[in-house]
């Protein structure tokens, strides 16, 4: 129950406090958002599982969005960003996927 | 290609990458960590610390969340919002355009008038004024009516591609209409005695320019469009004649009628040609000296 209202509050926090993000951030967000995400439903599956770690989520979470914003700004670098930001949004896609699948499987039974 | 997952052939790198992706979809670190706790290695301590690290995780997941999206969304609407205004300028910018343009010609034509007021109370100003009005005749500045012919160029219809010799107009750029046809077409016009000539309704004056810039045909620097429509004031059946009888005009027809070109000409009993662009004054000389030299600059512009 706690994360989950951490979350809200996260998003509400966001939406009303509106807080500008530095230009040079900015390109890195939506595949930060995208590792989060991963992490996220990798630890609500882990408690589904009943196998949650405070420890691993959260430094899951942190090294995710990490190192996701690192690929792609070496990336930008090399010149190649934009293919390295598919790469890390299929790779997450496909974990996402399979994490939801197996959320499902809990919740419903099928 | 091996049989089966099964057989214990080393499988290309990127198909145990791909069963990596798709079998590992929960971080093998929980696993590891449930097996710890449950040999007793890790024990359970401090479960306040853990939940509260995990709602705060939680609040920065949402937080990216909700601030990815908040730049999203300002993106497009910034993008609409700076569409919009741009939008906005064009449409002011052109509306002050033509006020200034009208406001031009109410102008000058208080000018003519307090100029022609002034002239016609003297025998000398009478002179000069027939004079002006012949000068102005000439230099396309004053708008015209009269009897003519109307000649009409018009680029390939790439429907209609009924001509035998032209083929299909699968290159585009030959089926079209280019400034140097529009220019043989005038010239031939003024040689068979044309008094005024009219482009899309665009007076043709000495220093007027036919010009090609990328895919339109300018005249005056003004963009004119498919079909194009020179209007020419004279004789309509001496022009006509002579215009039809050039070998310029003889050339121009073999030639649309390889590629497909409308080219028709038609005589008018009445065409109405406006005047041209107001000409910039080049030179002004004074009123003794005005017959040995010329009124505006004679090098032609463009």
């Amino acid at each position: 129950m706690i994360p989950i209202i951490g979350l809200a509050a996260g998003v509400l926090l966001g939406l009303f406090l509106d807080p500008t993000v530095p230009l040079w951030l900015q390109p890195y967000l939506p595949i930060a958002v995208v590792a989060a995400l991963d992490a996220v439903f990798g630890g609500f599956r882990a408690r589904l599982d009943g196998i949650f770690d405070a420890k691993v989520f959260v430094i899951s979470f942190v090294s995710n969005v990490v190192v996701a914003g690192l690929i792609v700004f070496l990336g930008d670098q090399l010149g190649v960003g934009a293919q390295l930001s598919t790469a890390v949004v299929v790779v997450l896609g496909i974990r996402i996927f399979g994490n939801a699948a197996a959320i499902r499987r809990h919740v419903f039974r099928a | 290609m091996t049989g089966s997952p099964r057989v214990s052939a080393p499988r290309s790198l990127g198909a145990s990458l791909l069963d990596a992706v798709l079998a590992e979809t929960l971080d093998p670190a929980y696993a590891q960590a449930a097996e710890a706790r449950a040999a007793g290695r890790s024990p359970e301590r401090r479960r306040w610390r853990a939940r509260t690290l995990v709602a705060l995780t939680m609040v920065l997941a949402g937080l990216l969340v909700s601030i990815a999206y908040d730049q999203a969304a300002a993106g497009a609407q910034g993008r609409e919002q700076v569409r919009e205004a741009l939008v906005g300028d064009i449409d002011k910018e052109s509306s002050v355009s033509d006020d200034l343009q009208t406001q031009l010609g109410q102008l000058s034509g208080q000018v003519t008038s307090t100029r022609d007021e002034l002239l016609a109370h003297s025998a000398v100003g009478q002179q000069a004024l027939d004079r002006l009005a012949r000068a102005e005749q000439g230099a396309a500045a004053v708008k015209v009516t009269g009897p003519g012919i109307l000649v009409t160029l018009a680029n390939a219809d790439p429907e209609a591609d009924a001509d035998p010799v032209g083929g299909t107009a699968a290159d585009d750029s030959s089926g079209r209409v280019r400034d140097g046809d529009l220019q043989l077409v005038v010239n031939s016009l003024w040689a068979a005695g044309a008094e005024a000539i009219s482009i899309n309704g665009q007076r043709l004056g000495p220093l007027t320019a036919i010009r090609f810039a990328g895919e339109a045909v300018l005249v005056d620097f003004k963009p004119v469009n498919n079909p194009y429509e020179v209007s020419a004031i004279g004789d309509p059946d001496t022009l006509a004649g002579k215009f039809l009888a050039s070998p310029e005009v003889i050339a121009l027809a073999a030639v649309s009628k390889t590629f497909g070109l409308r080219f028709d000409y038609a005589r008018k009993d009445e065409l109405t040609l406006p005047a041209a662009s107001t000409p910039e004054l080049h030179i002004a000389v004074r009123e003794g000296s005005a017959e040995e030299a010329p009124a505006t600059d004679p090098t032609p512009g463009g």
